[in-house]
């Protein structure tokens, strides 16, 4: 098995750098998405509010899986080829946009309102508000919750296997069928993953204890 | 209006939903007086500081600083602008019963942060400006210390530096005091008195009915939906012309001379404005 394993690692460590590709790169989507998504449902117009909520709702209830198939064969046939890759971006971006608008929403509501207040009272517009006042504090409430969802989106970006991307997961299935030792394949692969997932949470969790440390 | 009028609130009416909390008030306050707002709790007086820098709105009447004029929301349709606001809020500072600091910054950096993002001061002028406040407030020692660190009393005199970086003309005090532990309030009034000393411009709400006559020129009682009574703080203090006042003050002067009175309590013994606040 470890003579297989050293044989294979080299190209599944290959791979790796696409799901990572896909995974930073959806998170970036997710991030930006999910920040306007947050503000709509805050803002004063109805109509913002109710479309913030929709996408929400309508993303919650459709399996990313359906996401990626209309992202990479449905706007192909709509005259918008995207690449397996940019799909997989496309598809992720816009389904953890979703969870990310809710604990953005969640972390701006952490903040007590004095805290606005007293930025108003200092002449403050609401974007400095926003910037130096809201989201630095906001910051705690929502790093734990995004260290789930990040793991999570690593893990989903697995599913690109389904429209021909090379990445870890792919690699692994192709490397399963030329060996025919499935068990020793999925399970490099796994290990693989999980290694991706404890360098990225521990590396949040120290960077959490610092932000906490120099708080205080 | 004469030109030394700093604020002029003029028939002022606030309602929450069907509440009316308090109706046609109206105040002018003078460069350099100092305006103590006193009365039960529940009277809008702190509702009614708010709305002069616009934290809180009103429906009707008309509310001028410094030569800005707003008007109820209920009597004209468009809101002040941005660029209104922003000059009101950067000419008058507030400080807050609740402190209010921003806890993810340093002492330093809660009173540097305004004066360079909104006045554009250089970060070297800013914390000079800061240096020489905190030194006024007895605060130089804890510069780099966050706020959680701080007991309230420091607490309080940092929002004051806060306020006070931006050099406003009117300093509103909402309730500076009344979340403090008793002997941590002595050094928080001495700030407040040094800058009446100094000339501010100060309307401050305050259940410190002994420094409100020691310090303030005008006194304004409110009570039931408005102004139950104003005039020079001695005079009402002392010789209240309306029962409503006379009862109110009554029961305030009467709790505050038990708690001076009774022997062995802690507030007694504590000796006020030391150290430790």
């Amino acid at each position: 098995m470890l003579s297989l394993w050293g044989q294979y690692i080299g190209s599944f460590l290959h791979a790796l750098v696409t799901t990572i590709e896909i995974t930073v790169l959806g998170l970036a989507v997710a991030a930006v998405v999910g920040s306007v998504l947050a503000a709509m449902r805050s803002s004063k117009l109805a109509i913002l509010r109710i479309v913030a909520i929709a996408y929400v709702d309508v993303m919650r209830a459709i399996p990313v899986l359906v996401l990626l198939f209309i992202a990479y064969y449905g706007l192909g046939q709509v005259g918008l080829t995207l690449s397996g890759v940019t799909s997989a971006v496309v598809a992720l971006g816009a389904f953890y946009a979703s969870l990310f608008a809710e604990i953005f929403r969640g972390g701006i509501k952490s903040v007590e309102r004095g805290q606005h207040e007293a930025a108003a009272a200092l002449g403050m517009g609401p974007w400095l508000q926003i910037r130096k006042v809201i989201a630095p504090q906001a910051f705690m409430a929502i790093l734990l919750p995004s260290t789930n969802e990040i793991s999570n989106i690593i893990k989903d970006t697995s599913l690109v296997v389904t429209i021909g991307v090379t990445d870890l997961m792919s690699q692994a299935y192709q490397a399963s069928s030329e060996t025919f030792q499935p068990m020793d394949m999925f399970i490099l692969a796994g290990l693989v993953y999980l290694g991706l997932y404890l360098v990225i949470s521990r590396a949040l969790g120290r960077w959490e204890l610092s932000v906490q440390r120099r708080r205080s | 209006m004469s030109s030394d009028v700093v604020v002029d609130i003029h028939n002022v009416t606030k309602k929450f939903g069907d509440r009316t909390v308090f109706s046609d008030v109206s105040l002018q306050v003078h460069r350099s007086e100092v305006v103590a707002i006193i009365g039960p709790s529940g009277a809008g007086k702190s509702t009614l500081i708010r709305c002069v820098n616009h934290l809180n709105s009103f429906e009707h009447g008309t509310i001028t600083v410094l030569g800005e004029e707003v008007h109820g929301t209920e009597d004209h349709k468009s809101r002040p602008s941005r660029q209104t606001l922003r000059r009101i809020r950067t000419k008058t500072g507030m400080v807050f019963q609740t402190f209010n600091l921003f806890p993810h910054l340093s002492v330093t950096e809660n009173v540097t942060l305004a004066p360079m993002k909104v006045l554009g001061l250089p970060k070297d002028q800013a914390r000079e400006r800061a240096e020489r406040l905190l030194a006024m407030v007895g605060l130089s020692h804890r510069a780099s210390a966050y706020p959680r660190r701080l007991s309230g009393g420091e607490q309080q005199r940092v929002a004051i530096c806060r306020a006070l970086a931006m050099e406003p003309e009117i300093m509103l005090f909402d309730e500076p005091t009344s979340m403090l532990d008793p002997e941590l309030v002595g050094d928080v009034l001495d700030a407040i008195r040094r800058l009446a000393q100094e000339g501010m411009t100060m309307i401050l709400v305050t259940h410190e009915m002994m420094f409100a006559r020691d310090v303030a020129d005008t006194v304004l009682v409110m009570a039931d939906g408005g102004i139950a009574e104003m005039g020079a703080a001695r005079d009402v203090l002392s010789r209240p012309r309306t029962e409503r006042v006379r009862v109110f003050l009554d029961r305030v002067l009467r709790h505050t001379a038990s708690d001076v009175e009774s022997p062995g309590t802690a507030s007694s013994i504590t000796p006020v404005g030391g150290s430790t606040g």
